[in-house]
């Protein structure tokens, strides 16, 4: 579904994604960790050409990702993205942030696209907040409209960009909860976190990444019983011990 | 003593250009308005040679006295056959000046949005257009409200302009009613009066929008 062939690329002279060869099947859950500035959002954000590639070639459903002929919106609206400073429309109410793009973009009737919104509203836990404005809203619950406002496009791909780590401790479970009730239900996700617990619950695949590779990748299980690299172990030994 | 009689002899003469003020000002602000958004979004869109031609306005434009931009519009324009009233070339040019400033305040306005909110809008599958229209702009005009008032009151001042190239506005009547009594100061002092009957209501409803917008998140 989503297909990394020797993809690289540069910011400036720095080389953020160095040779990436990676392959996500439809419905499969992927977790992302590494340190930070390994390249983890930058190999995200390219999935939906947030970020452009220099060389080598990314496909989404066999769609070429950075081809100037591909209809990047029509990609877009496939694939839904949630960062990890929400980003909610400060000047639109949760019920209108959800509704925008299914409107717009999708065409769907005022009536019906708020009727999608209230079912996603119903799934994330708040339906209570459809008029609220996001300002209104804890980090948890503008999350939540996040995700579902993502939800809200009937994506086949959802893309989690560190989502929790600007949550205060909390409002995490709230989100992780949400998370995982999409990934049992089949929708094929690549989540970066730092959240180990959800990564071994979740994951179909952990991918390990540092300085721009891809260093090791497995099921979570192996990979958290007996990383082999040695870096790995080290971001493991650190994250997992204190 | 301030002669009111001046004031009330001549008061058709003075409405006549009050009224010609508003209207100019009127066009002219929703013009520049218009102008200043097109012109902010060629400046900062992912478009080189929109970019380009975005600046050239701006760093042309804004560094040119009005008079003389009024001044092509009136008499430069008819050297190749198109003839415009005093108060149409006038209100282009103070809708074109304008447009200027306007365009620097929205574009800073707009990069003071947090650029996730466009990854977001595009992300979900907005074209460029549509986040800026439906996402960006909405957010960037609560922060761009007190410079652009600021515009729109110097637009209402500088439409005096008009009164130099036979517009017939409050500044033109002011000088024709000048040169019938031979009466100079006082005349330009109701002159003065009749611009702030216009920018002091709008100053007032430039701070109240301010205050409005402020609260509503």
């Amino acid at each position: 579904m989503i297909r990394f062939d020797t993809v690289n690329k540069y910011f400036g002279d720095f080389h953020v994604l160095k040779n990436i060869n990676l392959e996500i099947n439809k419905g499969e859950v992927v977790v992302v960790i590494g340190p930070s500035g390994s390249g983890k959002s930058t190999m995200l954000r390219c999935i939906n050409r947030l970020e452009t590639i220099t060389d080598g070639e990314l496909t989404v459903n066999d769609l070429k990702v950075n081809d100037k002929k591909t209809d990047i919106n029509q990609l877009r609206r496939n694939i839904g993205m949630v960062f990890q400073h929400f980003y909610l429309y400060p000047h639109k109410t949760v019920l209108e942030n959800i509704t925008t793009a299914p409107m717009k973009v999708l065409k769907q009737s005022k009536e019906e696209a708020e009727k999608v919104a209230r079912y996603y509203l119903e799934k994330v836990g708040i339906p209570e907040k459809a008029d609220s404005y996001p300002s209104q809203l804890s980090g948890g619950q503008q999350q939540r409209v996040a995700i579902a406002r993502g939800l809200a496009m009937k994506p086949e791909i959802m893309l989690f960009d560190e989502p929790t780590s600007a949550l205060d401790p909390e409002m995490i479970g709230e989100v992780l909860d949400v998370m995982k009730a999409l990934a049992k239900e089949g929708m094929t996700m690549v989540v970066v976190t730092h959240e180990m617990g959800f990564a071994r619950e979740v994951a179909d695949r952990i991918i390990f990444m540092d300085h721009g590779q891809i260093l090791e990748q497995g099921k979570p299980a192996d990979f958290y019983a007996n990383p082999k690299e040695e870096r790995a172990r080290l971001f493991l030994s650190r994250i997992l011990n204190h | 003593m301030l002669d009111f009689s001046i004031l009330i002899n001549n008061l058709d003469t003075y409405l006549e250009g009050f009224k010609n003020t508003v209207l100019a000002s009127i066009i002219a602000l929703i013009g520049s308005f218009i102008i200043g958004v097109i012109v902010a979004v060629m400046r900062i869109a992912p478009i080189k040679p929109l970019n380009w031609i975005g600046s050239a306005y701006v760093e042309f434009i804004r560094n040119i006295p009005l008079l003389i931009i009024a001044f092509f519009f009136y008499i430069g324009l008819p050297s190749i056959g198109v003839t415009l009233s005093g108060f149409v070339a006038g209100t282009i040019a103070l809708a074109i000046y304008t447009a200027s400033f306007i365009a620097e305040a929205i574009r800073a306005g707009i990069q003071a949005v947090p650029k996730g909110q466009m990854e977001a809008a595009r992300s979900s599958g907005l074209t460029y257009l549509q986040a800026m229209r439906i996402i960006i702009l909405p957010q960037a005009i609560k922060i761009v409200i007190p410079p652009i008032g600021n515009q729109f009151i110097n637009l209402v001042k500088n439409s005096a302009i008009l009164g130099m190239i036979a517009g017939l506005d409050l500044m033109y009547f002011g000088d024709l009613v000048s040169s019938h009594t031979f009466v100079t100061f006082p005349v330009y002092i109701f002159v003065a009066m009749f611009y702030l009957v216009l920018t002091i209501p709008l100053s007032l409803g430039v701070g109240y929008l301010e205050k409005r917008l402020a609260r509503s998140h």
